[in-house]
């Protein structure tokens, strides 16, 4: 799911996806991305080839990956963002006159966000132990996609984000690190940490900061997930009330799916979750088990009876309105009679990566009316780029206290608007990374969102939240290209340079 | 009202507002008991290796229903849901009465399963079934109840420390 927009300077992620290991089939998908470009973009291929070529390709950008990281030796960096004239000023950026806006802050702790660079600066906090499709690789082998997601963050939201691997054995020490760690930060962002015990970490974390905390495997894809079903009911004239729906995996981004569903209004009776044991019922075998080892899952098998079904995926779905699909990488895992057997016009989410459950052509095929899935290089890519950039833009300049699921709802349906602004159709149900003028307008809809639900430390007008997080996003990117036409950093070298560079 | 009752109860005098229906189990409950038997053991399972489930767990909780059915030392009740669950056994709580030879009371209560089908617990059918079969064995002389269960079940610890209880002896264990 997770994808790397189209930007030279985005190379992190999606290299680093060499081959993927899904630990626990049918969890959470891996989110090794597939990089786009013009091939990915030629639509008469055969699924087949598809997976080989991208394969290939992911391979040949690993090396490059590579290359280039032993040239630059990392992503970001510290930049000053006041004038030095002199050493001099550092009597009041540094000490003695600092010590007055030490003060100012030790009597009222908010003005830390005023006064520091606190109101636009997040952790990338992970424990390295589900990173990519790589799996518990730890945290020293997890900074270049830490790297990777500060870079997207400063690129595409204006956000000052620090790599921050941390090592903690138990949840119960990564909680007390990152709490330890806050004042520095006006958010915190989880990442690449395994399920569940993600879920325990966000939740702890969310209920003992006063800063929004996010986890992009559960929210920010479970956000762009509701986006474009919103807007593939809406094009065949469906309501989530009266849906039905199948979950394929029951991992961090489905879960949090059902949980979004179920506030929407989505019918319990109507929803079921599969994953490798069948459907999840709240009389299942494992069911116990689920209540000690994982109590979201356990949650969501109380909550989603699907009308008393139980047996597999193809029970599951019969009849079935809508499947999403966030599983296995293995393209036979949602299979043609599956969808025959589903209501007329499925909506199929296949949002495995780098390989979806089932290629869109053959879902196309069977009879699917929208396919969406997790790749640039098919229509619909449901990718958590569309969200999380903004969601933080809106929550930093709204200083809101948490992100709660409204917030989460809310970034969702703004997105949803963007397309439909554009015009719907079965290819388009959600922006794509191309369209970035849409971030600021989810952004000023968090910032709104966050307003009316009082957890704003900073009440601005939609306008002023709309125009802030233009300003702030359009300001990365100048600032990226202008230290680039200064050779402050060096234009990127050909492979061929490297090499010879290398023997040299 | 205290805190743990918002979550577990109505208090004591109030009935659970998923209304079930507890009654004397019987010997045509038992094809419906032993497979809750199963899942409260093989939940007992995940705590420790010590408890593992044997192979014929099945026949030996058949055989051990039947028994203590008819024992008048043994109190088995059965839930029954209601409306669409009407005649389904949804649960069921299984205590012993044991004589306490140095001690005083006399004569000690053992509850040793208390199991509801997920969907039926909290809203008070805990507390429920704690107070029914509280009185159950106070009625066959039970001068106080005791609960056995593994020492990792913190949920189960927690349960009972809300309604009283307290841990009065240990079982330790190493296998041989």
């Amino acid at each position: 799911m997770r994808q790397s927009p189209k930007s030279p300077y985005v190379s992190g992620k999606a290299l680093l996806n060499g081959t993927p290991v899904n630990a626990s089939p049918m969890a959470e998908s891996t989110s090794a991305p597939v990089v786009e470009g013009r091939e990915g973009r030629r639509r008469n291929r055969s699924p087949r080839s598809a997976g080989a070529r991208s394969e290939g390709k992911t391979a040949a950008l690993g090396r490059r990956a590579v290359e280039l990281s032993r040239f630059y030796q990392g992503k970001v960096e510290t930049v000053p963002k006041v004038p030095v004239r002199s050493l001099r000023d550092f009597a009041l950026w540094y000490t003695p006159g600092v010590a007055e806006v030490s003060r100012a802050i030790q009597a009222d702790p908010d003005l830390s966000f005023d006064l520091t660079g606190r109101w636009n600066t997040i952790a990338i906090v992970t424990d390295g132990s589900r990173v990519l499709g790589l799996g518990d690789i730890g945290p020293r082998a997890a900074l270049p996609v830490m790297e990777g997601k500060a870079l997207l963050f400063k690129w595409l939201g204006g956000v000052d984000a620090v790599p921050l691997p941390i090592v903690a054995k138990t949840p119960e020490s990564f909680i007390a690190t990152v709490e330890a760690l806050a004042p520095a930060f006006g958010g915190i962002n989880l990442e690449d940490i395994a399920s569940p015990k993600c879920f325990g970490i966000l939740e702890e974390l969310q209920k003992r900061l006063p800063i929004p905390v996010w986890h992009d495997d559960q929210l920010g894809t479970a956000a762009s997930t509701i986006a474009g079903l919103l807007n593939a009911l809406e094009l065949t004239h469906r309501s989530v009330r009266e849906v039905r729906t199948v979950l394929l995996g029951a991992g961090a981004a489905n879960l949090v799916t059902a949980r979004l569903l179920l506030a929407l209004g989505h019918d319990p009776h109507r929803l079921s979750v599969v994953d490798q044991r069948g459907v999840l019922h709240a009389e299942r075998d494992d069911v116990d088990e689920l209540m000690l080892r994982n109590p979201w899952k356990y949650r969501v098998a109380l909550e989603t009876d699907g009308g008393g079904r139980t047996g597999d995926l193809a029970r599951a779905v019969e009849g079935a309105d809508v499947l999403l699909a966030a599983s296995t990488p293995d393209p036979h895992t949602i299979r043609p009679e599956h969808l025959r057997s589903m209501a007329r016009e499925p909506i199929v989410f296949a949002l495995a990566n780098p390989v979806p459950e089932i290629w869109p052509e053959v879902a196309n095929a069977a009879g699917a009316a929208i396919v969406a899935t997790g790749r640039s290089d098919f229509p619909n890519q449901v990718n958590n780029s569309l969200i999380f950039p903004a969601v933080f833009r809106g929550v930093l300049d709204a200083r809101a206290r948490t992100i709660p699921d409204e917030i989460v709802l809310a970034a969702a349906r703004e997105l949803a608007r963007h397309a439909q602004d554009r015009g719907l159709s079965t290819t388009h149900i959600l922006p794509t990374m191309d369209e970035t003028e849409v971030f600021p307008y989810v952004a000023a809809a968090v910032g709104d969102a966050s307003v009316q639900l009082g957890i704003a430390r900073r009440r601005l007008s939609h306008d002023e939240f709309y125009e802030r997080a233009r300003t702030l996003m359009g300001r990365s990117v100048r600032l990226v290209r202008a230290l680039a036409r200064a050779r402050l950093t060096p234009p990127m070298p050909t492979q061929k340079a490297l090499a010879l560079r290398k023997e040299g | 009202m205290n805190a743990s009752n918002e979550t577990n109860a109505g208090g004591p005098s109030e009935t659970p507002s998923i209304p079930i229906h507890l009654r004397a189990a019987r010997a045509g409950d038992i094809p419906a008991l032993v497979p809750l038997l199963l899942r409260l053991k093989r939940l007992n399972e995940e705590f420790d290796p010590l408890l593992k489930v044997r192979d014929d767990a099945e026949q030996q909780a058949n055989d051990v229903l039947r028994a203590q059915l008819a024992d008048p030392k043994a109190v088995i009740l059965a839930a029954e849901g209601v409306g669409a669950d009407k005649d389904k056994v949804v649960g069921f709580v299984r205590a012993l009465v044991r004589e306490r030879p140095f001690y005083t009371p006399e004569w000690e209560g053992v509850i040793v399963d208390i199991y509801m089908l997920p969907l039926y617990r909290r809203r008070g059918v805990g507390e429920y079934l704690l107070r029914e079969i509280s009185s159950a064995l106070k009625a066959k002389g039970a001068g106080v109840v005791t609960a056995e269960f593994p020492s990792q079940n913190e949920i189960a610890s927690r349960f009972y420390a809300k309604r009283g209880f307290r841990p009065i002896q240990s079982l330790h264990a190493r296998s041989l």
